[in-house]
């Protein structure tokens, strides 16, 4: 059979295929708001007056950015399971919670994603010129509002670049998720070629919708940049 | 307060051992299968899971009157997923060994097949004692009674494991393995299907010489607490085997007799 | 949780095990060193190319450089191992099938590969860093082109690129875990097997920290290099020679963006 109909043929693999690209842009989109948004929170609490925190916090980044992306998720997938398994005997046998491949994929990524991208949060919250913050207060603003009025919108445009790399590794790491038995786009790759034999027909059609992802973030993050930084020299 | 408090408490873990003392009614299971087994299992173009052992335990449900639900899972975790509740049968061409006997309770037996040992159509020597493949490249799938055999039988050949089952095959067709371990009709559909005459089967190993290595035959798994659940999909299996059923969906995928009863 | 205590008392896995877990680290640090350093052999002539003023070479470079960065590692080494399978009769004629048909020959080309696209990059971020003044100075007191890029640019831009190398070396550990799944049975592979026998959720762990000490080790061991050797810089910080070394734009792949 031809490319042409292996792809698009009655018997083609390219519904699998999109499905697969959904499902990877899925995840990476899922992790955003827990990952991108943990992360800040991560930088927050290490800011903490306490050096126990401070001590959790570093000992939580420094181990899920010293071991294999691939390890975290495996950690995640066996671990967690097992956690919520022995909680809900707790709770009671008819409630049942369980967490399907995808699910723990979100949570490994975000996991992951959450310890890298604290560091850049951290270094963002060192640019915001102190003057800044001292100002607010001394309008009268709380804690609460200085940081959601003043400090948050400015911490954007500062962590725009880094922010901006870590996506690029994400929607790369969603592809460890085909270790799981999950239906992401390179699982969908790889059940194709092993049916057809043809593995460089379906792999670079995989790395091509990765490719493709990838310029369109870069493109992506460029007007954002120019739009966070309209104001400044 | 502090008296209504107590008793809350004390109501709730009654309610709690209440809950845990009964027995539970299955009206939904969960079947976990690894889909890189054709014709057993394995993943169409549109990614159902289809095979023979879908449309059997479709057919079992349907004699025990529950919902069944599929589940594709990597053949490496899958007894790890099976305690952690993730589903409630392993229904993948499980192979009934003493070592997994201790982990899991299996059903009766629903078939059983020979493993075969493939090699390439271009090797023309029938020869498989340890001797004559010293050194050479044998693969299988990992963590099965086939790479168990390999790593027991062969020790100075080279062992790979690969995590899916089509995945050696495919390396056997490539050239980078030498030998592949697998069943018969998992080997026989890979030839027919997709090996281009790349491939052929060597000879057939005896279970019977080997029971510790292969058992009696493939069966089906649960959680050591489900006793209940596998006396059903017992019950069920009698069933099918008396009424028909289990003969006409072996006759639509096979042409040989693979409940070796 | 019985996986978080008794592994700190389990023996009994490290005695049965122990060896083969040795063998699994032998591979993943074998994995590791020979492909960063083909990868840095590599990334030096395609940083050439990438800011040559050949328009071809420039945008061949450029495209090798976003094709191994766009996309993921695994994606990259599925399409070397199996795809080498399937044009193993071209292979066979020029007689390279004996080099690619080992999984581990796949994944050191694979690697080297993808790590030299990065190491290109972080090459011409660190390059790009070094003011032009230095180079207009180095011209005006006559010194060659040869010198003037061995003397006064390469350090400064060494310098740099020290940090972003680090990193790439500490993903490039991290990565290799991928191998286990083409087969070879490197650190993380021998870990499934042994979790698939025992289901011991501890040797997971284990295999954990084994990955955290070697990222640590180099870690720390990168801040005591880079500390060594801008120790000049320090000293002379806020008015000297160089002045204060400029910290590397982010670029792709860095822990510490």
């Amino acid at each position: 059979m031809s490319w042409f109909d292996l792809l698009f043929g009655p018997r083609g693999w390219s519904s699998l295929l999109l499905t697969g690209a959904l499902t990877t842009v899925a995840l990476a989109v899922a992790v955003i708001p827990f990952g991108f948004g943990g992360g800040l929170v991560l930088a927050l609490l290490k800011t903490s007056r306490s050096r126990v925190v401070r001590a959790l916090c570093d000992g939580f980044t420094t181990f899920f950015r010293g071991i294999p992306d691939l390890l975290s998720l495996f950690l995640v997938y066996f671990g967690l399971q097992a956690l919520i398994d022995k909680l809900s005997h707790l709770i009671g046998d008819e409630v049942h919670l369980e967490v399907n491949a995808f699910v723990a994929g979100v949570i490994a990524l975000s996991v992951v994603v959450t310890a890298y991208s604290s560091e850049v949060w951290i270094a963002s919250l060192k640019a915001i010129p102190p003057g800044q913050i001292e100002a607010a207060r001394s309008l009268g603003l709380d804690r609460r509002r200085v940081f959601f009025l003043v400090v948050l919108p400015q911490l954007g445009r500062v962590a725009l670049p880094g922010l901006g790399n870590i996506w690029t590794i994400l929607v790369k790491d969603t592809s460890l998720i085909s270790t799981l038995a999950v239906m992401d786009l390179l699982r969908a790759a790889s059940e194709a070629s092993k049916a057809t034999t043809r593995p460089i027909l379906f792999y670079t059609a995989a790395a091509g919708f990765y490719l493709v992802v990838s310029i369109l973030s870069a493109i992506l993050q460029g007007y954002l940049e120019k739009r966070a930084n309209r104001g400044y020299a | 307060m502090k008296i209504t408090h107590a008793l809350s408490v004390l109501g709730l873990a009654t309610a709690l051992v209440g809950t845990a003392a009964q027995a539970k009614e299955w009206k939904t299971v969960r079947i976990g299968m690894d889909a890189t087994y054709a014709p057993f299992e394995s993943v169409n173009e549109k990614g159902e899971i289809v095979g023979f052992e879908v449309d059997y335990a479709k057919a079992l449900c349907a004699k025990m009157k529950v919902t069944c639900t599929f589940q594709n899972q990597d053949w490496d975790g899958v007894i790890p997923a099976l305690l952690a509740s993730k589903f409630d049968v392993i229904f993948s061409s499980m192979n009934e060994t003493p070592a997994r006997a201790q982990k899991v309770l299996f059903s009766d037996v629903y078939y059983a097949t020979a493993p075969v040992i493939m090699t390439t159509a271009a090797n023309k020597s029938d020869d498989v004692s340890p001797a004559a493949l010293k050194g050479k490249a044998v693969g299988s799938q990992s963590s099965t009674t086939f790479s168990n055999y390999i790593q027991k039988i062969y020790p100075d050949s080279t062992y790979k494991g690969y995590p899916g089952a089509d995945e050696p095959n495919l390396d056997l067709a490539s050239g980078r393995l030498d030998y592949v371990v697998t069943d018969i009709l998992v080997a026989q559909t890979f030839i027919d299907k997709s090996g281009n005459g790349c491939c052929r089967i060597v000879t057939q190993i005896k279970r019977s010489l080997t029971p510790d290595i292969f058992g009696p035959g493939v069966g089906a798994a649960f959680r050591p607490d489900d006793k209940d659940l596998k006396d059903m999909f017992n019950k069920a299996i009698k069933e099918l085997d008396d009424d028909g059923t289990y003969k006409k969906i072996e006759a639509s995928y096979f042409k040989m007799d693979i409940r070796g009863k | 949780m019985d996986g978080v205590l008794g592994f700190l008392f389990n023996i009994d896995m490290l005695t049965t095990w122990g060896w083969r877990i040795l063998g699994g680290l032998q591979i993943t640090v074998e994995i590791v060193v020979i492909s960063c350093t083909l990868g840095f052999l590599l990334a030096y002539p395609l940083c050439l190319a990438r800011t040559s003023g050949n328009l071809v070479l420039s945008k061949l470079a450029l495209a090798y450089a976003t094709f191994f960065r766009g996309t993921p590692l695994l994606c990259q080494l599925y399409l070397v191992y199996y795809g080498a399978g399937e044009i193993r009769p071209f292979l066979d004629q020029i007689g390279l099938w004996v080099f690619f048909r080992e999984a581990f020959y796949c994944a050191l080309f694979a690697f080297s590969l993808n790590t030299a696209a990065y190491q290109a990059e972080i090459m011409r971020g660190a390059l790009a860093s070094v003011s032009r003044g230095q180079l207009e100075a180095a011209r005006s007191l006559g010194l060659s082109s040869y010198r003037t890029s061995r003397h006064v640019i390469w350090p400064q831009a060494f310098l740099v690129a020290l940090r972003p190398l680090g990193n790439e070396l500490i993903s490039m550990i991290k990565a290799s875990a991928l191998t286990a799944i083409v087969t070879l049975p490197d650190l993380l592979g021998i870990t499934r097997i042994i979790f698939a026998r025992t289901f011991d959720f501890s040797i997971y762990l284990y295999c954990a920290l084994i990955y955290l000490a070697m990222t640590e080790s180099i870690r720390r061991l990168w801040n005591l290099i880079e500390r060594t050797l801008s120790k000049h810089l320090a000293l002379a910080r806020g008015g000297g020679a160089f002045g204060p070394v400029t910290p590397m734009p982010p670029t792709e792949g860095t822990i510490d963006a």
